[in-house]
């Protein structure tokens, strides 16, 4: 079965290009919003194997969400690639401190995302 | 243009509107912090309009929005972390950068080229920014420069190579990979994918007694013997989210044996028996091995021993403090911000299918009531009463999907008034209200260049100089109010100012400089100010360089009136003045006027009809009729779309009006008002002549809806060319 991943960003346009590229490689893939919309799709979701979340978003910022995420026993272990951009090497590290210890800088070409995938889970 | 993937295209679509979006946004922000002074909320709200176009431009392979985007990223990050201010001259640099982009999008979406003025905005703003950053800017940080600081490779240099043309990687993961959500044997499969695994060799070492043994934690390291064509950036990068926490060394196909030496020390194996897995690996060879650790001895009297992981870990306990900061903060942040808005976005293109299908369900409801109605059984009539009900309940729901608030109208004046304030010199204020009153889309879309036109008159020729509002006693700081409200059955918008009024004597004498009236002519004061609709009419003393864009009033007039929409002026000298739009609810639904040509019925819209009037079987001039003391040309629609059959015993002249223009129309029987759904017409029929659309009957019948602007035009043109 193919594995899920969530894409938590409030880039309608970059949830969609994302989608569209890890769909052609064989994954399942869930949009949200932010935060919020991000730990309520995760609620909701049979399973989730890989979680790429933006870090600034409204409502609820990357960071919380992957301290929410982490918080909750069933995703401990699940990979979380974080969305960062150069200019905030401190939110990286902010992020890795929260949970998130692979990322992917923005802005990225769609393979870029889909190889960081593919070092953490197979489709 | 950029892909030619469909998907992909809808994708880019996505992205344009989002930007949009964001950059109103964006723009709101800087405006209220130039107000209000600046506040962390706010500038994280611009940071991120520029953050997240930048990340979206990126995934398009828009170099040129991501360059731009870059360099106002770095500085609002600047901004945002408190070492540069949010001066009011980085206001203005902040709102021109954010037109710029939104220049950059629309030349993208339409295709059209980068002029020369565009480049040279663009190299203005993109100087101001360097600027403003200042020389103290440090490079930008590419990932790759990171990396290489991260790992400092092995640098010993004894003579002689190993003879393997592999790769030797050796990884010894952290205790906390799992818990990281890391999964080693992913980072091997993905290893796999850029060459091949020759050897491999897991190391059980640090595997505590069981009973010590946490299960979520990692015990587990690799010796591995691969075979790649790929460069050593590509195999680090493998594992370039593990680097941090774990130990990843690699050497290169024929390293030097020392490098091999230094490995074997710095690992936490003894030496030994991790010589002997290198040798099971296939890295080293016996021989190696033992030349070696003969070379051991040498590089401990240096003492140079680097252990890799210190430098890391004493890095993130000094991010420990700075962290818990900021996750405190966002945390109270995010209680604040719970109560989340749930929308959804819609095609638009699904929307009016659904409110087109409504329609015609308004219509076939009205046929079964009808039918009902002849078939006179009670509880037929009585259900189709009921079904007809639902039927309206669905249609008001389904045309109020396409309102919005006026508000997303509104917001764009803020800005305008603020930057054509500074141009003209002068100190006004913007007053909004009623924002929460809500219009259909496409009528707000076509009602913001009027609106931005009245607003600009109003400023420009309204709006006083201080001097003279200070001769008056008036307050200094002038006064533009934009507001809406629902108004029987329409929507009213409303610009005030609380300026000179429009001068009477002015427009008069303009008037009749333009031959527009003649001095016998005695008008109304309404009738006066009509008259600055009038083509070409214009009362600045000098046109200046904002109002006086070659677009008069009687564009406003006209872009009013093509979403069947009309105009009004109230003035009061030295008082000020008052546009009132008036505009229906919605554009698919026309009160229409009901006439028979023949047997044919027509529609007129209601907004447009004068009066009636019995048609006159004698008339003075042939073509014209008298209407009290002016002559009104009159239209024979039955010679205009050649309608044949019985010229009608009675006849009627239905008076209409399109921006001056007044014709009579003269119609067959006239059968009154009626409420009808606007059907598009198709595209073979949408370059006929006098006829904007068509909507159908409640018995079926289609009935054209006149073209009153193109029949009035071509009329009176045809006149005056005789």
């Amino acid at each position: 079965m193919a594995k899920t991943i969530l894409v938590v960003d409030d880039s309608a346009s970059l949830r969609q290009v994302v989608g569209i590229a890890l769909k052609g490689a064989g994954y399942e893939v869930i949009e949200a919003c932010d935060g919020v919309d991000g730990l309520a799709k995760l609620g909701s979701a049979a399973k989730v194997h890989l979680i790429v979340s933006d870090v600034n978003m409204p409502n609820m910022d990357g960071i919380t969400f992957v301290k929410e995420v982490k918080r909750k026993a069933e995703y401990k272990f699940t990979p979380i690639i974080m969305l960062t951009t150069e200019a905030e090497e401190e939110k990286k590290l902010q992020g890795q401190a929260a949970g998130a210890k692979a990322w992917v800088v923005k802005p990225f070409q769609p393979q870029q995302m889909l190889a960081a995938v593919g070092k953490l889970i197979l489709p | 243009m950029i892909s030619i993937d469909p998907q992909m295209e809808a994708a880019l679509q996505t992205f344009f509107e989002e930007s949009r979006d964001l950059l109103q946004d964006m723009e709101s922000a800087l405006l209220f912090m130039e107000e209000s002074g600046a506040d962390p909320e706010r500038i994280n709200a611009v940071f991120r309009a520029a953050h997240t176009i930048k990340g979206s431009a990126g995934l398009f392979g828009l170099e040129e929005v991501v360059r731009f985007t870059h360099c106002l990223e770095n500085l609002l990050d600047r901004i945002r972390a408190g070492s540069t201010d949010l001066t009011p001259s980085r206001i203005t640099l902040l709102l021109s950068c954010g037109d710029h982009i939104a220049e950059y999008l629309d030349k993208i979406s339409v295709g059209a080229a980068l002029d020369e003025r565009f480049l040279a905005e663009d190299l203005r703003l993109l100087t101001a920014l360097t600027e403003a950053l200042g020389t103290t800017l440090p490079a930008p940080m590419s990932a790759s420069v990171l990396k290489s600081e991260a790992r400092p490779g092995p640098e010993v240099i004894p003579p002689g190579s190993v003879k393997t043309g592999n790769w030797h990687i050796s990884l010894r993961f952290g205790v906390d990979t799992f818990r990281d959500g890391m999964d080693p044997l992913s980072f091997l499969r993905y290893l796999e994918q850029i060459g091949e695994i020759v050897g491999l060799v897991t190391l059980t070492d640090s595997l505590p007694p069981l009973a010590q043994m946490d299960a979520e934690s990692c015990y587990l390291g690799f010796e591995i013997s691969f075979k790649s064509d790929a460069d050593k950036s590509q195999i680090a990068d493998v594992f370039d989210f593990v680097k941090d926490s774990s130990t990843v060394h690699i050497l290169p196909a024929h390293s030097q044996i020392g490098a091999y030496l230094q490995l074997i020390q710095q690992l936490p194996e003894a030496d030994q028996h991790l010589g002997e897995i290198l040798v099971s690996v296939g890295s080293l060879t016996e021989e190696e091995l033992q030349k070696a650790l003969a070379l051991q001895d040498v590089g401990n009297q240096d003492g140079q021993h680097r252990p890799l992981g210190a430098i890391l870990i004493a890095q993130k306990m000094v991010q420990e403090p700075v962290v818990q900061g900021a996750l405190e903060k966002q945390q109270q942040q995010r209680e604040q911000q719970v109560a989340e808005r749930q929308m959804l976005r819609v095609r638009a293109a699904d929307l009016d299918h659904l409110v087109n299908l409504v329609g015609e369900l308004v219509i076939a409801s009205a046929a079964n009531s009808l039918f009902a109605m002849q078939d006179g059984a009670e509880d037929r009539v009585e259900s189709a009463a009921h079904v007809a009900r639902l039927v309206e309940e669905i249609r008001d729901g389904a045309l109020h999907l396409r309102m919005i608030d006026v508000a997303e109208v509104f917001q764009r004046f803020p800005r305008v008034v603020r930057d054509m304030a500074r141009t003209l010199g002068k100190d006004i204020r913007l007053e909004i209200s009623g924002e929460g009153t809500e219009l259909d889309k496409s009528m707000a879309e076509k009602i913001t260049d009027p609106l931005m036109h009245l607003v600009r008159n109003a400023m420009d020729h309204g709006i006083e100089s201080a001097e003279r509002r200070r001769a008056l006693g008036k307050p200094v700081q002038g006064c533009i109010n934009l507001h809406a409200c629902h108004d029987a059955g329409g929507i009213i918008i409303e610009v005030r100012d609380d300026g000179g009024g429009l001068n009477r004597e002015k427009i008069l004498n303009k008037a009749m400089e333009k031959g527009l009236i003649t001095s016998e002519q005695t008008l109304g004061d309404r009738e006066i100010y009509a008259l600055i609709f009038a083509p070409g009419f214009s009362t600045a003393d000098q046109v200046s360089d904002i109002s006086g864009r070659g677009v008069g009033m009687d564009v406003v007039r006209q872009n009013i009136e093509a979403i069947r929409g009309s105009i009004e002026i109230h003035s009061t000298p030295d008082v000020g003045s008052t546009m009132r739009i008036r505009l229906p609810l919605t554009l698919s639904i026309i009160d229409g006027f009901l006439v028979k040509l023949a047997t044919d019925t027509f529609v007129i819209p209601a907004e447009s009809v004068e009066e009636c009037l019995e048609y006159p079987e004698r008339q003075g001039v042939p073509g014209y009729m008298e209407l009290r003391d002016q002559p009104l040309p009159l239209l024979h629609l039955a010679g205009v779309f050649r309608i044949d059959g019985e010229a009608g015993k009675r006849r009627n002249v239905i008076v209409v009006r399109h921006g001056q223009h007044r014709v009579g129309m003269v119609v067959g029987a006239i059968l009154g008002n009626q409420q009808t759904v606007i059907k598009p017409l198709g595209k073979l029929f949408d370059q006929v002549p006098g006829i904007s659309a068509v909507t159908i009957l409640g018995n079926g019948d289609v009935a054209p809806i006149l073209d009153i602007s193109a029949l009035i035009h071509g009329h009176v043109s045809a006149k005056h060319i005789h």
